[in-house]
């Protein structure tokens, strides 16, 4: 009975839990699922490492690669972020070009990268002007079940901090490149950004790192990203607006799971 | 190439640093010497050893049914979901249709993988859709179209033959109905040399011949446990009629190894699903 | 092309007896026309009529770097498309999936060293090499397309002029290339052991080959099977159906036999052209 009240009238049956103060998995409103991180099984990449959040699995895979720099900015390397959300995790997505919540996503996690400033893009530089790393660190999305952007972040760091690259000899007047692939370095992560989500449901209950019914039935979502304990970004993309002193709350919240998010990580690591 | 505005997109030209690797690494050359030489692989199997399977079903929550298989290093997920209408088309079919896509993750081998399918992940949906066509009862959903996605995460060889089995899993957990157990099993050719599930590596040793006028190359089967029907044989390279012959009879074979497993693991599964339907 | 129950045993009756609704036995081809170097602009081209199947193929080659994990080999690139004219069934993209299919098949029947050798068209090693564009286009479809695919991509290789190379100017990164002036100057490639693919159909309890559109409908499945001198270099199966092992070996074996003629045939033929004939008053 309930599964057809279910698909019938989701939001209804969605305020009768919520009325209770209870989700329907089993959670209270403030309550994170469990997370899982596993890093290192892939050793095709340079580092790998896979993240759980509740049902939510992504993958993360760094590949190292060879470049020259660019001419205006000699000393730097380069970091692509791409995640994919795949046909395969979700009957949402269709094959072919990224979707847009692909997309958008995929951006929101070069911001945070870029902001939060854990990898040093001058750290990827073998030779000024000459040579320098290319990495491209690519998610893909196995399960789709909300807080994805959570998930990722996660498993970016368990792949950053695991990540070998060789020692690379250059010698500029023959051009010459020859790699070290026994000696291995690991990369400088200067900082654990963590991402938090939260939903608003109805204009005013928010729910605490949301599944993907959760997520489509809510009102608006907000993501939180602390680095260390500095607030490094708020996106919070439309949907209803919240008060200073909800804002506020959510941020402080996304701060004390910080910590335990960073334990989780170097446990891991 | 037209500018991918969808992704973010690296520099134009980077390379692999493996090009450039120091240490002289064993040729693969000399490294069929040694394993024709110590008749022992380089993970102590014997030729017609397959790895160990682990399979696992309902990996992805929000499909109908998937599985996730691991030969040793080897990991391969595959998701099914629910049919819906065959897009684009027309008339009204008699017979459901199967959509199968195969892809590579980007970091999955040691080259990079681009994010757009390339022709081998093309060529590889089509087998998958040839090996899975003749097991599913298709006249049970008209008009519809069942989809089976693959997504190899860790390359070791045998990806193909592993992807079909756990879409054939894959497809018994989302309860499209079917007329048999699918196996599947890869075999590599150099040689006198027959290498069952092959890895990455003996792959590669299998894809260049030795000397002119050997035997050398990769063949993959699917088989119908109960009807003994192939449903999809490929071959590739450049292999005599009694070598297919007798590669035909060790394939027939070992696939017929692998149904124990899945026979198994399915049984476990129905018991499981009636208990929990007991306990509510 | 759709047949009713009644007509499809005709057809099956017609293969049990050995004798197909055009009147063939089941190893036989229908009449095939071949004629080669009919595109100008191309280095190599071919024309291939199999009854109703109409296969124009054309060869291009350009320079280009080779692969890094392969650094002593040219390159060989098979496009296929399938025109909306071949047959209703292309339009739109009706004929997208089969042109993949064809042209990887192509390409991995053409893989193997043994069948066609690449290392001959590198020019400098790791540097610059021949990359040749095989382009294939299909202007009627008359069922059995690989095989007629197979034959006329091996008869515009034969007929292809590589440029010969007067020499090679190295300076630093720059690789600069002088090919012969002389337009003649060519070399030919050699494609004696390039891969004749054959599709072998079981229809009933019998197998045939080079079947017809009205018999492929009939088909339970069928076996590519591509041949380069006395290996296979490829075998690809298609269909809907699954076959039973040992009739997957004996189709094997009718496609190999069946395959050698083939190849025997045309080369024959393609003998028989005179090579570089002169043509037009400015010779």
């Amino acid at each position: 009975m309930a599964e057809q009240y279910k698909s019938l009238h989701p939001i209804k049956y969605y305020r009768d839990y919520l009325a209770h103060g209870i989700r329907p998995d089993g959670r209270e409103f403030n309550k994170f699922r469990p997370i899982l991180l596993n890093v290192g099984s892939i050793d095709t990449a340079d580092g790998s490492a896979i993240a759980k959040v509740g049902n939510t699995t992504v993958v993360c895979g760094i590949k190292a690669e060879l470049c020259k720099p660019k001419p205006d900015a000699p000393k730097c390397g380069f970091l692509v972020p791409n995640l994919e959300l795949p046909p395969l995790c979700s009957p949402k997505f269709r094959p072919g070009p990224p979707s847009d919540q692909a997309q958008v996503l995929t951006q929101l996690i070069a911001d945070i990268i870029e902001n939060s400033k854990c990898i040093d893009l001058n750290d990827l530089c073998i030779f000024q002007d000459k040579l320098v790393w290319c990495l491209f660190v690519d998610f893909v999305c196995l399960d789709f079940d909300g807080s994805v952007v959570d998930a990722c972040i996660v498993s970016l760091l368990g792949a950053l901090k695991t990540a070998k690259l060789p020692f690379v000899e250059y010698d500029p007047a023959l051009d010459n490149i020859q790699v070290n692939m026994e000696e291995r370095k690991h990369i400088k992560v200067h900082s654990t950004p963590v991402s938090t989500t939260f939903a608003v449901f109805d204009d005013k209950v928010i729910l605490k790192d949301p599944t993907q019914e959760e997520e489509n039935l809510c009102s608006g979502i907000l993501t939180v990203v602390f680095k260390d304990d500095e607030l490094c970004c708020v996106h919070k993309p439309g949907g209803s607006p919240l008060t200073q002193e909800e804002l506020s709350q959510c941020i402080e919240e996304s701060k004390e799971r910080t910590l335990f998010i960073k334990r989780l990580i170097d446990t891991a690591v | 190439m037209p500018v991918d505005h969808k992704r973010i997109n690296g520099p134009d030209e980077t390379y692999p640093y493996s090009l450039y690797a120091k240490t002289n690494k064993q040729s693969l050359n000399e490294k069929h010497e040694d394993i024709k030489r110590t008749g022992q692989r380089s993970d102590s199997r014997t030729f017609l050893e397959h790895r160990k399977i682990f399979i696992k079903t309902g990996v992805v929550s929000q499909a109908k049914g998937s599985a996730y298989i691991e030969l040793e290093n080897t990991k391969v997920i595959v998701s099914v979901f629910d049919p819906r209408e065959i897009p684009n088309r027309p008339d009204y079919s008699l017979k459901g249709e199967i959509y199968c896509e195969f892809k590579y993750a980007p970091f999955s081998c040691n080259k990079r993988r681009l994010h757009i399918q390339d022709t081998e992940e093309k060529q590889y949906s089509a087998i998958m859709k040839q090996a899975l066509e003749s097991t599913v009862c298709s006249h049970e959903f008209p008009n519809f179209q069942v989809d089976i996605y693959a997504m190899v995460l860790h390359n070791d060889g045998s990806c193909l033959s592993a992807a079909i089995t756990a879409a054939g899993l894959a497809l018994a957990h989302a309860g499209v109905p079917m007329y048999d157990i699918i196996t599947s099993v890869s075999l590599g050719i150099q040689q006198d040399n027959l290498f069952i599930d092959p890895t990455n590596e003996e792959q590669s040793i299998c894809l260049y011949p030795r000397t002119l006028d050997t035997d050398h190359g990769n063949v993959i089967i699917s088989k119908l446990h109960m009807h003994n029907q192939i449903s999809q044989f490929y071959q590739s390279g450049n292999i005599s009629l009694e070598k297919i012959n007798e590669a035909i009879g060790i394939l027939d074979k070992t696939c017929e190894e692998l149904v124990p497993v899945i026979q198994k693991y399915l049984v476990k599964h129905v018991i499981r699903n009636l208990k929990d339907r007991e306990a509510k | 092309m759709a047949l009713c129950e009644a007509e499809k045993t005709f057809v099956l009756h017609g293969v049990e007896e050995n004798f197909r609704v055009d009147g063939r036995e089941r190893e036989d081809y229908r009449p095939m026309e071949l004629e080669t170097d009919i595109v100008s602009h191309a280095f190599g081209s071919a024309r291939l009529r199999l009854a109703n199947t109409d296969i124009l193929v054309a060869v291009k080659i350009e320079v280009d770097v080779p692969f890094p994990e392969s650094p002593h080999q040219g390159k060989i690139e098979f496009f296929v498309d399938c025109s909306a004219n071949a047959t209703p069934d292309f339009e739109g993209r009706g004929g997208e999936d089969l042109a993949v299919t064809i042209s990887s098949t192509l390409s991995s029947a053409y893989s193997s060293s043994l069948a066609f050798d690449l290392r001959k068209l590198c020019i400098l090693h790791g540097r610059k090499c021949w990359k040749l564009y095989v382009d294939i286009l299909i202007l009627e479809c008359g069922g059995n397309l690989f095989d007629a695919v197979s034959l006329a991509v091996k008869a515009a290789l034969w007929n292809t002029q590589v440029p010969f190379v007067k020499n090679i100017n190295i300076d630093g990164n720059n690789v600069e290339i002088n090919v012969a002036d002389d337009l003649y100057a060519c070399e030919r490639l050699d494609v004696k052991k390039a891969p004749v693919m054959v599709t072998v159909c079981k229809i009933g309890d019998k197998c045939i080959v080079d079947p017809n559109a009205a018999e492929e409908q009939c088909s339970v499945g069928s076996v590519v099977v591509a041949v380069s001198g006395n290996k296979f270099s490829t075998v690809y199966q298609t269909g809907k159906g699954s076959l039973h092992p040992s009739t997957l070996i004996e189709s094997l074996k009718l496609g190999f036999e069946v395959a050698k003629r083939l190849d025997e045939a045309l080369w024959e033929t393609l003998s028989q052209i005179q090579p570089d004939q002169d043509v037009g008053f400015l010779k």
